[in-house]
């Protein structure tokens, strides 16, 4: 029941939000878009750098709206407000459609079951962190400060979702500590698209 | 034995921080703290043989440097960042951006390491970045939001309980509230006046006109100093956007760092900072000029309130300048004596790359600073890096190391004449 009232939330958010919506992207013009995304988040989207997040297989539709935040000023970050400032529409479709083809591979890290994963984030981003829904972010094998960090903005509301502003209020700092080295703890890859 | 002991007096006789800020440190720092024991046992080690190894001493053989230089691989260690050698020359800390700090051990002083393990493992670093030593051997590691101070670490890392306290508790470095991962990988030093020395990058690519005085409060966008027992704590340096580097000058004691600047304002500009600072408060810039004489477009037109100092050296835009360090060894030829050694991380916005090399700045009788590259060949022909150098430091017998956190390497670079 939990899981069905998010999934209905997450519909209204995705309605509500202006977003690229000119058709598929086009993977292949997204990978040569991709050229001023590699040197932090690699071609295929496995994070080269600790700050920024792994991209490479993440749904489409998340991609669109972060992009698109960072493009219009909602979501706001030193560089990524700098790169995104000058993505089309279309561009912003293509990179997602480009990193979108990879496919995300996670694996629980030593000593880890599945019944252990923090209870809050499991039916959107499962226990292995890789997104049962479409606008959730896949966590497996980001690092402790990325995760960290995301989580304190929400709470802070230097970063605002409908979902993730509420769960993170409630987090003390050593429970946003224990969530991200759970994520941060399981083995990820990306297997590069054809 | 004798000089551990003495350590420890001391560090008890001043002005008893660790018990003043107990009430807010993890379990583990507490017991630390009183010399208890954790219970945690087990180290991480890197290996350090094999085909990762061998891959990036490939990459070395594409390194060109001045004639009679070599560059061999030294370790590897993941995420590697900014250095410490021990004053001892036992074991080189490294810092990363991530939750580890390593320690480096060359046992057989054939000057390759042969083991990396962490450091402190029953502690939670938060973007342990910049580890420092003070002569006397105390270990200083700059976080996020904390600075821990590490008594005789040379002695103690070997086993996975360390003597470690609070120099800056968690919380008291910045207001919670201002905490970020980017420009938040800091560096720290120990002054000719025995201070330490601590870089606050700030947050944002342009400061914002509503946070100025809050930063300036608190040494944000600047570089602050304290005493080695945690009082005392001054900005020494205004308008810093995100310095990532600095040593004292051997002779004039003056502070050098580089800093990154602004991004979004074009290829080729604005250039990068090598700043030479000649007294304490001085003003660099930030947020009315984004490096160089270039004015941010945030704040053109307005008059600059503050005397600026410009640079010593304008770096090539987007190169990023990070770590560095001031020669004072014996092993290179006399004409390096006192330059500096710096890297270049390498660009990440710019249309052609640029960067990932060591540099070396050379400065006159009359304190004029010029800076070329000594090792490049990080970036291919594709416009792909195969590393990005972080920091240089200097071994005891005059050779540097060069850490590299997209190879997680550590290079040694030697001289052996012609």
């Amino acid at each position: 029941m939990l899981k069905a009232s998010i999934l209905v939330l997450g519909g209204g958010f995705l309605a509500q939000t202006a977003l690229a919506q000119e058709g598929p992207g086009d993977p292949a013009s997204g990978r040569d878009l991709a050229r001023q995304c590699r040197t932090c988040h690699g071609i295929e989207g496995y994070a080269k750098m600790p700050i920024v997040p792994h991209i490479g297989g993440e749904n489409p539709a998340y991609l669109r709206h972060q992009l698109t935040a960072f493009r219009d000023g909602t979501r706001v970050h030193e560089m990524m407000s700098v790169v995104a400032a000058g993505l089309s529409d279309q561009a912003i479709a293509d990179l997602a459609a480009w990193y979108g083809a990879q496919t995300p591979v996670a694996t629980l890290g030593p000593g880890q079951e599945a019944a252990g994963a923090p209870e809050a984030c499991v039916a959107c981003h499962g226990a292995d962190g890789i997104a049962r829904i479409e606008d959730a972010p896949n966590l497996a094998g980001e690092t402790v400060m990325y995760l960290d960090t995301q989580l304190k903005a929400f709470r802070s509301g230097k970063r605002v979702h409908d979902i993730m502003s509420g769960i993170a209020a409630e987090m003390t700092n050593d429970e946003i500590r224990v969530v991200s080295e759970w994520y941060s703890s399981v083995q990820f890859e990306v297997i590069p698209a054809e | 034995m004798k000089y551990l002991l003495s350590s420890i007096a001391t560090l008890a006789l001043s002005a008893g921080l660790a018990q003043a800020q107990a009430a807010n440190v993890p379990d583990n720092l507490e017991k630390l703290s009183n010399f208890q024991s954790t219970g945690v046992t087990e180290f991480t080690f890197i290996d350090q043989t094999g085909p990762y190894a061998d891959g990036i001493r490939e990459t070395l053989k594409r390194i060109k440097l001045p004639d009679g230089f070599k560059i061999e691989l030294y370790a590897v260690v993941p995420d590697a960042r900014h250095m410490a050698v021990g004053p001892q020359g036992i074991v080189t800390f490294v810092g990363t951006r991530k939750d580890k700090v390593w320690s480096v051990t060359d046992r057989n002083k054939d000057r390759v390491a042969d083991e990396v393990k962490d450091f402190a493992p029953s502690l939670r670093f938060s973007i342990p970045n910049g580890p420092c030593f003070s002569p006397d051997g105390f270990l200083y590691i700059a976080e996020q939001n904390r600075v821990l101070l590490f008594p005789a670490a040379e002695f103690f890392y070997e086993s996975p309980d360390v003597a470690a306290f609070n120099l800056v508790a968690k919380g008291d470095l910045i207001p919670e509230d201002e905490e970020s991962f980017n420009h938040t990988a800091r560096v720290c030093d120990i002054g000719p006046d025995g201070k330490i020395y601590i870089s606050l990058g700030q947050p944002f690519n342009v400061a914002p006109a509503d946070r100025l005085e809050k930063y300036k409060k608190w040494g944000i966008g600047g570089i602050i100093r304290m005493n080695t027992d945690g009082t005392g704590r001054e900005v020494y340096t205004y308008g810093v956007r995100n310095s990532v580097g600095q040593d004292f000058h051997p002779e004039t004691g003056e502070l050098w760092w580089t800093d990154n600047q602004v991004d979004g304002m074009g290829d080729d500009i604005p250039p990068g900072e090598l700043n030479r600072q000649t007294e304490m408060g001085q003003h660099f810039g930030h947020p009315w000029y984004g490096g160089g004489s270039v004015r941010t477009n945030e704040y053109k037109g307005e008059e600059v309130p503050v005397e600026v100092v410009m640079p010593a050296v304008e770096t090539v835009a987007h190169a990023a300048d990070l770590g560095m360090v001031f020669y004072t060894g014996k092993q290179f030829p006399a004409h390096y004596k006192n330059a500096i050694f710096s890297a270049q991380h390498g660009s990440w916005n710019r249309t052609e790359p640029v960067g990932a090399r060591v540099m070396v700045t050379h400065i006159d009788a009359d304190g004029n600073a010029t800076m070329e590259p000594f090792a490049e060949g990080w970036l291919d022909e594709n416009g792909e890096y195969l590393g990005r150098p972080v920091d240089v430091a200097q071994l005891r017998d005059g050779s540097l190391l060069v850490s590299d956190d997209l190879a997680g390497a550590i290079y040694r670079i030697s001289y052996e004449g012609n």
